[in-house]
């Protein structure tokens, strides 16, 4: 971490400007080793249970001092660990490649969602029986930026449906149109529109075959570069974290309820318990929570290639690193 | 020239200065992209610009002439009695306090996506102004031109068209210089909800990471707000060149 004004502010009647210029590098040095520095940890959505073991993670235990930042819709994470704004933040596998590509050197180090939780939600009334059968009536409301929807506009065409733009959780328009589809978390929007009375099927988009790491934790190069024992103990804390909420969620969903009571605890509860099979599986159980593997990073990097998302391949050996 | 050079020097030095940072490295291409890659952008996709230019054209422009007209009458209507004024005055207030970015998804399940949400947005955040200025122009009427009306036998009609509408008219313009701003923000926040247009070019291109493409768009919004803008001005030049001292100079 840099050091800031304050704690240069000793130094600077001692020495001559020279000598204290000389010293800086060594200064940025052991404020960036120090493990009481704060870190940040940016997310990119309001505390809810997708972050469950970011919140309950025993950080104290491994010298870590941890201030999470919530965000919002659109909450450029990606490019505030770039910058520097934030030593760790919660990014997509996808989101990490094209940045990377872009020149932002930002590593991942955890993966919460093994399988993305991405979706599309339509009414059960309609009787459908495969995603392709959504893109043949109606409205369907997509980011279009992001690759998935691409994808599926390549596979899908999007020539008989309306598509407008996603109205994030927001859930009025889909329970107000019987033919409105929209994309969801499956273990969020879903469950609203149920509560709401509404009947819903939902295609996981992981079935298409574009399947990439969601929730993930991830650093700046540089920052691994130069703390790799934080990082270290940020892993490791995390990873308890995680153990610790799919065990009992409770005590986390409580801490987290007072920061987000626009969710009831019923809806925390819920949502802790269905998101369990996209976080633990059988390649989490031979290979520890959060785990990455090489195959998954260069499939998606061939699938963002064969988009157009990335003008070039990168090597998949540098999206992540296994801790 | 002596116009031109003025506002174009600082244009040149900032171009200048942010291509270097960036070739330099000084800042991330990913967070500021050099203006030669924005220009690269607008032209790549000059088609799809173009289009969405055209759409949030229209849909700025038709919020404005909504607010423009509305937003007149509506301060005609407030002037002709200190009762109506106190009655519905608040309200108008209302409408510049309202957060659009908030509302913005209810403007969708009002009015369906697409145009008419772009509408209602440009319109909801510009009519105040409009409102606001036409009303205290009207209000600021000279009293003796007022009273010389009054005693030639004018009719109220006469009264409004032939003195206080006029006299009004540089606070009106006014209205119609900040509006035109506002409702190509409007515009543009309507279409991030609502679909099409720049503001769906520059959600999509923020998803994508495509800095280069999320500054064309902007360029291109403040264009547009530019070119309303100087409209306004125009038509200030030609109305008020003959009596008013703003125009003068």
């Amino acid at each position: 971490m840099r050091p800031n004004k304050r704690s240069l502010g000793y130094h600077q009647g001692n020495m001559q400007r020279r000598a204290f210029l000389a010293t800086l590098p060594a200064i940025s040095f052991l404020t960036s080793c120090s493990s009481t520095s704060k870190l940040r940890l940016a997310l990119n959505w309001k505390p809810d249970p997708q972050f469950g073991g970011f919140y309950g993670a025993p950080y104290k235990e491994h010298k870590l001092d941890v201030e999470i930042l919530p965000g919002g819709a659109g909450t450029p994470t990606v490019q505030m660990i770039g910058a520097g704004s934030a030593e760790f933040g919660i990014v997509s596998a996808d989101e990490l490649v094209v940045a990377r590509s872009r020149g932002n050197d930002v590593v991942a180090l955890f993966a919460v969602f093994q399988d993305t939780p991405q979706g599309i939600m339509v009414h059960e009334e309609r009787g459908l029986m495969a995603i392709e059968e959504v893109f043949e009536e109606g409205t369907v409301a997509l980011q279009k930026g992001l690759p998935y929807a691409r994808l599926l506009e390549k596979q899908f065409k999007f020539d008989q449906v309306k598509i407008v733009p996603s109205p994030g959780g927001d859930i009025t328009a889909f329970l107000n149109d019987p033919l409105f589809a929209q994309q969801c978390f499956v273990m969020s929007e879903p469950l609203q529109a149920r509560h709401k009375g509404a009947k819903v099927t939902v295609f996981p988009v992981a079935d298409t075959g574009y399947n990439p790491y969601t929730t993930v934790l991830a650093t700046s190069g540089t920052f691994l570069k130069n703390n790799a024992g934080v990082v270290e103990q940020m892993v490791a804390a995390v990873r308890e974290g995680w153990r610790a909420y799919l065990d009992n969620p409770k005590p986390t969903n409580d801490k987290m309820q007072a920061l987000n009571p626009s969710m009831d605890a019923a809806t925390f509860a819920e949502v802790a318990e269905a998101q369990k099979p996209f976080i633990e599986n059988e390649d989490t159980q031979g290979m520890g929570l959060g785990s990455m593997t090489r195959e998954r990073w260069q499939k998606l990097i061939d699938q963002l290639h064969g988009l157009g998302d990335i003008p070039e391949a990168i090597p998949p050996d540098d999206c992540f690193r296994k801790i | 020239m002596k116009r031109i050079l003025p506002p174009l020097i600082p244009m040149l030095l900032a171009i200048a200065i942010s291509e270097i940072a960036v070739r330099q490295a000084w800042i991330a291409s990913y967070l500021v992209p050099t203006p030669s890659a924005v220009l690269m952008a607008m032209i790549d996709s000059r088609v799809e610009l173009w289009q969405a230019f055209l759409k949030t054209s229209s849909g700025a422009l038709l919020g404005f002439a909504l607010s423009t007209t509305l937003g007149v009458a509506i301060a005609v209507l407030l002037s002709s009695s200190r009762r109506i004024q106190r009655a519905f005055y608040p309200y108008a207030v209302f409408f510049q306090t309202v957060p659009i970015i908030a509302i913005a998804p209810l403007l969708v399940i009002w009015f369906g996506y697409g145009m008419k949400t772009v509408i209602a947005s440009a319109f909801v955040v510009s009519i105040f102004p409009v409102i606001a200025n036409t009303l205290t122009g009207i209000l600021s009427t000279d009293p003796a031109l007022r009273d010389m009306f009054r005693l030639y036998g004018a009719s109220k009609r006469t009264t409004l068209f032939k003195l206080s509408l006029p006299a009004a008219l540089p606070q009106i313009l006014t209205g119609l210089r900040v509006a035109s701003g506002l409702a190509v923000i409007g515009a543009i926040v309507g279409e991030f909800i609502g679909g099409e247009g720049l503001g769906s070019v520059v959600d999509v291109a923020r998803t994508q990471q495509r800095v280069d493409k999320v500054f064309a768009a902007v360029l291109l919004a403040s264009i547009l707000g530019l070119a309303l803008f100087g409209l306004i001005n125009l038509i200030s030049n030609h109305t008020l060149r003959r009596w008013h001292a703003s125009e003068q100079a």
